[in-house]
């Protein structure tokens, strides 16, 4: 069954601009005005993943446990930019929060499925960690953002509603409660959705790449089903931090809402 | 002893460069009738006695007790604000009227009345049907009336009131103007902040008024 990995030489490799004249084609004939984002996203997609291929072969080489974790903090704090970046007139700050809720979700997560289900030798070995703490964060990062955006959009949506639960006495957490469960229903969402049709509708990229490497796909399948689970505990983790950090900050120090979400009034 | 007394409150109107200070006293049994043009900030002046915005500078006492002294939950329970839109929530007008009485702070104190309920709306001309209806989709007049006894349910010391007469007609008006002055009347422990532009102090007996007077700052 194990075949190994069929290698791609540079002339195959090479053969493969003819996919990207394929793409320039449809734009240029249409003129979508995309030629030029074409050629240098196929440029950067080239000198990126070459870099990296190389970085790699090196770090796990390596087998540096400070340098792991250096790398990870890294890929955590890229992440949590671009969670808290595409969150729509997110307050200040909202960077290292989600910095925060990356972190401790990731660590938690990802030690677990590193440390204890697939126990690696040594066991924070880099060619383990590195792609399953990629792949939580990849994941997590879309979740905390879409909870975050959540939170905000609906407490701006409902601060009369807020307002009146507040004048009831409610505590911020009451006056905000439900808001809070929209937001963690919003960010965990796609990730239990893609539990229902994993296998159906796709196969996912690491079962697919292993596959292709070579694995036998009953080997895959059982490293896709860490990887499905580990994600779904990650979102939720990252969400309730993120969300559960976040809510506070839209209160002022007497509990009511802060100008900058209850608008002009 | 005033039932409620504003002490040197002074908060900025928007981005104009325009102040508001505020001196006053409500009486226990009282009503203060808040005055001044549109956009002279009398509904903030209701919101950071609520404690809902924080002021420039001053304070409110409750009893003698600064608002410094009360956690600011059990604040706005006691003084109670309620806005010239009410909110009401998905669900039926019933719902509505039992919710307050979710929050930690009053489900420890408190129970639902609902005789009290029926009978508060009652006094304002709306029958005992409405409870079973979906509260977003009655009239902006039954609405008023609906969070007004949502308000009264909870008991507070003080209500403030914005404009809660806007969307009530005449005979409506008349009948929410008699509850609110009986409910006040020979009640040492309890007092009414009202912002109206179609009420003149002839319909309130014994009101107090006080006149918001915006004060430009001068070099900014």
């Amino acid at each position: 069954m194990n075949e190994g990995v069929i290698p791609i030489t540079n002339l195959q490799l090479a053969f493969s601009i003819v996919l990207v004249l394929l793409a320039g084609g449809v734009s240029a004939a249409l003129r979508l005005g995309l030629l030029k984002s074409l050629l240098w996203g196929t440029i950067r997609t080239v000198a990126q993943l070459t870099l990296i291929g190389y970085a790699l072969v090196y770090i796990f080489a390596l087998e540096n446990l400070p340098l792991v974790i250096v790398i990870i903090l890294f890929m955590c704090a890229i992440a949590a930019r671009t969670a808290s970046r595409h969150t729509k007139d997110s307050l200040g700050g909202s960077g290292v929060l989600a910095f925060i809720a990356l972190l401790a979700s990731t660590f938690l997560v990802g030690t677990i499925v590193v440390v204890l289900i697939i126990g690696p030798e040594p066991w924070y070995s880099a060619r383990i960690a590195i792609p399953i703490f990629g792949m939580i964060l990849g994941n997590s990062m879309n979740g905390i953002a879409l909870s975050l955006d959540r939170l905000y959009s609906e407490v701006r949506a409902r601060t009369g509603e807020i307002e009146a639960l507040l004048t009831f006495g409610a505590t911020p957490w009451e006056a905000v409660r439900d808001c809070i469960r929209k937001a963690m229903r919003a960010g965990m969402t796609p990730t239990v959705n893609s539990l229902m049709v994993v296998g159906l509708v796709s196969l996912p990229g690491m079962m697919t790449g292993q596959i292709l490497g070579g694995v036998d796909p009953v080997e895959a399948v059982r490293y896709q089903i860490v990887v499905m689970l580990m994600i779904a505990a990650a979102v939720a983790l990252g969400c309730l931090l993120l969300v559960g950090m976040s809510y506070r900050r839209l209160f002022n120090r007497d509990g009511a809402l802060i100008r900058e979400v209850r608008g002009s009034r | 002893m005033a039932l409620l007394e504003i002490n040197k409150l002074n908060y900025q109107l928007g981005n104009r460069n325009q102040y508001v200070k505020v001196d006053a006293e409500l009486p226990g049994g009282g009503v203060l009738l808040v005055q001044g043009p549109s956009g002279a900030g009398k509904s903030t002046l209701l919101r950071l006695l609520a404690r809902l915005q924080e002021a420039g500078g001053g304070e409110a006492l409750l009893q003698g007790k600064s608002w410094r002294e009360y956690p600011p939950n059990r604040w706005r329970l006691l003084v109670h604000y309620l806005a010239q839109k009410p909110a009401l929530f998905e669900g039926t007008v019933l719902e509505n009227l039992r919710l307050p009485f979710s929050t930690a702070l009053l489900k420890a104190g408190a129970k639902f009345d609902q005789d009290r309920a029926e009978s508060l709306l009652e006094q304002m001309l709306l029958s005992k049907n409405i409870l079973a209806q979906d509260a977003r989709i009655i009239s902006g007049g039954e609405a008023a009336r609906v969070a007004l006894t949502r308000a009264l349910l909870i008991s507070p010391v003080v209500l403030l009131l914005d404009e809660p007469m806007a969307a009530l007609d005449v005979k409506t008006h008349q009948a929410v103007q008699e509850l609110l002055i009986n409910w006040v009347k020979g009640r040492q422990d309890r007092g009414i902040v009202l912002v109206s532009h179609v009420d003149d102090p002839s319909g309130w007996p014994g009101a107090l008024t006080f006149d918001i007077q915006p004060i430009t700052l001068e070099g900014m």
